[in-house]
């Protein structure tokens, strides 16, 4: 009862504060603190849920029938990086971007925003049909409103237009899983399911969960909104919406299964391999952008592939009736969803600074910035490294438990999945880095290639402390990962019910020993750092410093540096919506060379996106029934009441 | 007990000491057999150790465009090396740390000590160290597939996610393995020579930047940073050179016979790798990618011969 009313008191706290933050008289440090105080209230309470297990519910009556909210280890699991982002989010945006600017979409910005976080976090707690969907609709459209912030832009426009018609669609299917789980269930309220004897029906629930929920997820072939709505939206926003509201999607189809008595047959494997082939398309097409905002959202879809292969592994296992496995899948899923949370916040918290103090979106105009940025630069070093999953940081260990989950389920009889799973994973692993040594090499390291990166400084205070807090988080989830095996335990036994406790019991062990080496690992790294020191050659004591050895060329430019195209171009192949054009050399004295690069996502750009275009042609046709002429929709709305009432007085007869 | 626990004492601090002081003798005698086949007296087998304690009281110069992520390399390549080395049994000797799950950590060690390098040779903004990273993170990611699917393979046939049990367990020796087992040692020997950048993937003598992988990205380390890059670079010739000859080394009753064969067995793969050096010349650059799809391939082979 106590955890709910919480949530709920947070929810309303967000309200007050986007209600507030509209009213032009008030302070804003009012609603920000309203905003940090809902945060603060309801990570209190998912951290009391996680650490207890308890589950708390509040019944009212609603629409002909009760609804219900609830608060479990699931949802608590969801609602805590929400209210971690959100609450470093606020301020983080109170600099980033202020509310008096000259374009005056700070209000509603920060309205927005506040709406964006009390519907998530109404939707992680109702267990009711309509419920859920009232809050998912109000979540779509402020995410919608926040996405196309800077509206003026038709990129924006653009961007935001497709992500409202993805997530209504979405939305459709998941109305009609609503109604299926209805009737299967005989009310509103999302109880569990009893064993019923129509498999095919429960089959139909999970495949349109499924369906509704990889629009929100970004999982392949319904990713196509996700890049650029991502790149788009503010920074502070494109944190919120790819740390939490990619994850509502995984949370649902999680939430849905939860429901159903058993797993159908096939659909572990498939989501695995759906997973597994999100995560090395995301990956593939993340080392093909320029513009660094694009790049993290494309990492995304590669992190919610990864996410989407532990909730197929999880699957799989429930639908084998093997413990170990459903614990390992959806352990690593769960750590996982945290694990992202955390370091892609991070990530986009930094890209803002560097939009900030930069103005452009473009790799190639940049580098140099960790010595005009250096507090960003060394802020920005753990989420990189923790987005290639490298130890010993967070992302590292839930890599761990799905590679242990993928291995084990090759011991036990599933092997074909599980082969196809592993070389995946390894192979994104390989370009993750690849694509983040380019991130952070291409923006940070080496000479400016512009002046704008030649004269950019570190952000205020306001925008460092979110990262900074979010960087010790990366670290210290990756050192101190075995305290928290008996929370995932916890959701693990609300996603799958009836599981035993495994993670704690099996894992702990072992993980510590790793966690050991990855303590070994920093004091290794700090012994030889301290070998170093003691030659007393340090960077800073000398006086002026040679340029860098370039095979005796002293006059190095920066624009012969090693571009961002360049160190990704080995990849061509697997970047698919890569063309490059060069003009072939055809004389002795060839004429000036020319290269030019352009991306354009498959699935999106290339192959849907021409086909709406014909069809909205081909729709023109109806622009007849909608002259503009008030009295002509009465005339509908008239003409479709009589037909509701025709039809309700004919049904009798019609059907006997 | 306290004769167990001596010996376990004693097998633990053999094992930091190998790991410790042999790495430099192996390029030094990769060097030893090349000259020696090429009628050359060659640098003696101790050059490295030489090399090290010189460039040790050497002052260290830094570019004006590098920061402190330039040092990241050097060190995490040492770091994640000797954590590394504390997973991998040396021969039937025991490991000081083993746990299910190591061989992950044991493949994102390097895979760290990869990232660091590459961010440092990005810090230079020398565009030929720039090449060189594109080139050893395009290369590596291919590498990577290749030393999963072994291990994939080796994990169905010993039930166990542990590197020494993997590599030196009792499904291991059996003759149901011996065929999978010869493909996976024929993977792994092409993820060798790539991941320590030898002949013919890479030359580590070569004298021109742009055909250069690894070399070329640390052309601008100097001084106590180059000693911690070379000395690193010797550390994963013994860590890889232990993963390939682990699974071929019989049990012997005695400690001291394992410590030996160990021994031994490292020099006959220096020397290997010295013989393959001196007779092939190394790859165009586009070939690489196809040599290291053929060692995917080999531990898919293993693989899948082990799942029917």
């Amino acid at each position: 009862m106590l955890d709910v009313a919480l949530i709920l008191i947070a929810a309303c706290s967000w309200i007050a504060a986007a209600l507030l933050s509209l009213n032009p008289r008030s302070d804003e440090r009012w609603s920000r603190w309203l905003g940090i105080i809902g945060s603060i209230l309801a990570s209190a309470s998912a951290v009391h849920v996680l650490a207890s297990g308890a589950i708390s519910r509040l019944e009212f009556p609603f629409w002909r029938g009760a609804a219900r909210l609830e608060m479990d280890g699931l949802s608590a699991a969801f609602l805590l990086p929400l209210h971690l982002v959100a609450g470093l989010g606020v301020v983080y945006g109170k600099a980033y971007w202020p509310l008096n600017l000259p374009k005056g979409a700070g209000r509603s910005l920060r309205f927005q925003y506040g709406l964006l976080v009390a519907a998530m976090s109404m939707l992680f707690v109702a267990r009711h049909g309509l419920l859920f969907l009232l809050a998912w609709e109000l979540m779509a459209i402020s995410a919608f409103l926040l996405i196309a912030t800077d509206h003026e832009t038709p990129e924006v426009r653009r961007a935001s237009w497709v992500y409202l018609v993805s997530t209504h669609t979405g939305t459709a299917l998941l109305t009609a899983m609503v109604i299926l789980l209805a009737h299967r269930n005989g009310g509103l309220l999302w109880l569990p399911l009893p064993a019923g004897n129509s498999p095919g029906l429960d089959a139909w629930i999970l495949l349109l969960a499924i369906a509704g929920f990889s629009f929100k997820a970004g999982l392949l072939p319904l990713h196509f909104w996700l890049p650029s709505a991502h790149a788009s939206a503010p920074s502070h926003v494109s944190a919120i919406l790819s740390a939490v509201m990619l994850k509502t999607g995984i949370y649902g189809i999680l939430r849905v299964s939860a429901l159903l008595p058993s797993i159908p047959w096939g659909f572990g494997s498939a989501l695995l391999a759906l997973g597994a082939l999100s995560a090395v398309y995301g990956v593939g097409n993340a080392l093909a952008q320029r513009d660094y905002k694009r790049l993290l959202a494309y990492s995304s879809i590669e992190n919610l592939g990864i996410i989407a292969m532990g909730v197929g592994l999880g699957l799989s296992g429930r639908a084998n009736h093997d413990p170990w496995l459903v614990a390992l899948g959806f352990g690593g899923a769960i750590f996982h969803v945290w694990n992202h949370a955390i370091f892609k916040s991070l990530l986009f918290f930094g890209a803002g600074s560097i939009l900030h103090a930069t103005g452009t979106r473009d790799m190639e105009a940049l580098g140099g910035l960790a010595s005009r940025m250096p507090r960003t630069a060394l802020l920005m070093f753990p989420a990189v490294l923790a987005v290639s999953a490298l130890p010993p940081f967070n992302a590292f260990l839930s890599e761990w438990f799905l590679y242990r989950g993928i291995f084990s389920s090759l011991t036990r009889g599933y092997p074909w999945s599980a082969a196809m799973a592993l070389v995946a994973l390894a192979f994104t692993g390989g370009l993750a880095a690849a694509a983040f040594a380019k991130f952070y090499g291409i923006l940070f390291l080496g000479s400016p290639r512009s002046p704008v990166a030649e004269h950019a400084h570190d952000p205020p205070r306001a925008m460092l402390l979110p990262m900074a807090a979010l960087a010790c988080l990366s670290l210290g989830t990756g050192l101190a990962g075995v305290l928290l095996l008996p929370c995932l335990d916890r959701v693990v036994a609300v996603v799958a019910p009836g599981s035993a406790a495994m993670l704690a019991l099996g894992l702990r062990a072992d993980m510590r020993l790793l966690v050991g080496a990855e303590a070994l690992l920093l004091v290794c790294g700090l012994l030889a750092f301290l070998w170093w020191r003691r030659s007393g050659s340090s960077p800073m004591s000398e006086g002026p410093r040679p340029p860098t050895w370039d095979c005796g060329y002293a006059v190095a430019v920066p624009r012969a540096e090693y571009s961002g195209s360049s160190f990704s171009d080995a990849w061509a192949p697997l970047q698919l919506g890569l063309k490059a054009r060069i003009r072939p050399i055809t004389a002795i004295f060839p004429n000036p060379a020319v290269f030019r690069s352009e991306f354009r996502d498959v699935v999106g750009e290339m192959i849907l996106g021409p086909r709406m275009e014909r069809l909205a042609v081909r729709l023109l046709r109806f622009r007849g029934l909608q002259p503009g002429y008030l009295s002509i929709y009465i005339l509908y709305v008239l003409l479709a009441l009589l037909g509701a009432f025709l039809w309700m007085f004919l049904r009798g007869r019609l059907l006997g | 007990m306290s004769q167990s626990l001596l010996s376990l004492t004693i097998q633990w601090v053999l094992h930091l000491l190998t790991l410790l002081l042999l790495p430099p003798l192996i390029p030094g005698l990769i060097n030893k057999v090349k000259a020696v086949l090429a009628g050359r007296s060659g640098p003696p087998v101790f050059q490295l150790y030489y090399d090290l304690a010189k460039l040790a009281r050497k002052r260290a110069v830094f570019s004006r465009t590098t920061t402190w992520v330039f040092l990241a390399g050097p060190i995490g390549t040492v770091a994640a090396g000797l954590v590394a080395g504390l997973m991998v049994p040396f021969g039937h000797t025991g490991t000081p740390l083993a746990f299910e799950g190591d061989v992950i950590l044991f493949a994102y060690l390097f895979g760290l000590a990869r990232f660091l390098t590459v961010l440092s040779a990005l810090d230079t903004g020398s565009s030929f160290e720039g090449m060189g990273a594109a080139r050893e993170v395009a290369f590596s990611a291919l590498a990577e597939p290749a030393l999963f699917l072994g291990f994939a393979a080796l994990a169905k046939a010993s039930s166990s996610l542990s590197l020494s049990t993997m590599l030196l367990g009792a499904g291991v020796g059996s003759g149901r393995i011996a065929g999978p087992l010869i493909l996976v040692l024929v993977g792994w020997a092409i993820v060798f020579l790539t991941e320590n950048a030898r002949i013919p993937v890479d030359d580590p003598n070569t004298h021109l930047e742009l055909t250069m992988i690894h070399e070329v990205m640390v052309l601008d380390h100097s001084g106590r940073p180059l000693a911690l890059v070379l000395y690193g670079a010797s550390l994963k010739l013994l860590v890889l050179g232990a993963l390939l000859l682990d699974p071929l080394l019989p049990r012997a009753p005695q400690a001291w016979q394992n410590w030996l064969g160990f021994w031994v067995g490292l020099g006959v793969l220096a020397v290997a790798v010295g013989l393959v050096e001196s007779m092939t010349a190394r790859f165009r650059m586009t070939k690489v990618p196809q040599f290291l799809i053929a060692g995917i391939l080999a531990s898919a082979f293993a693989f899948l011969l082990l799942l029917v």
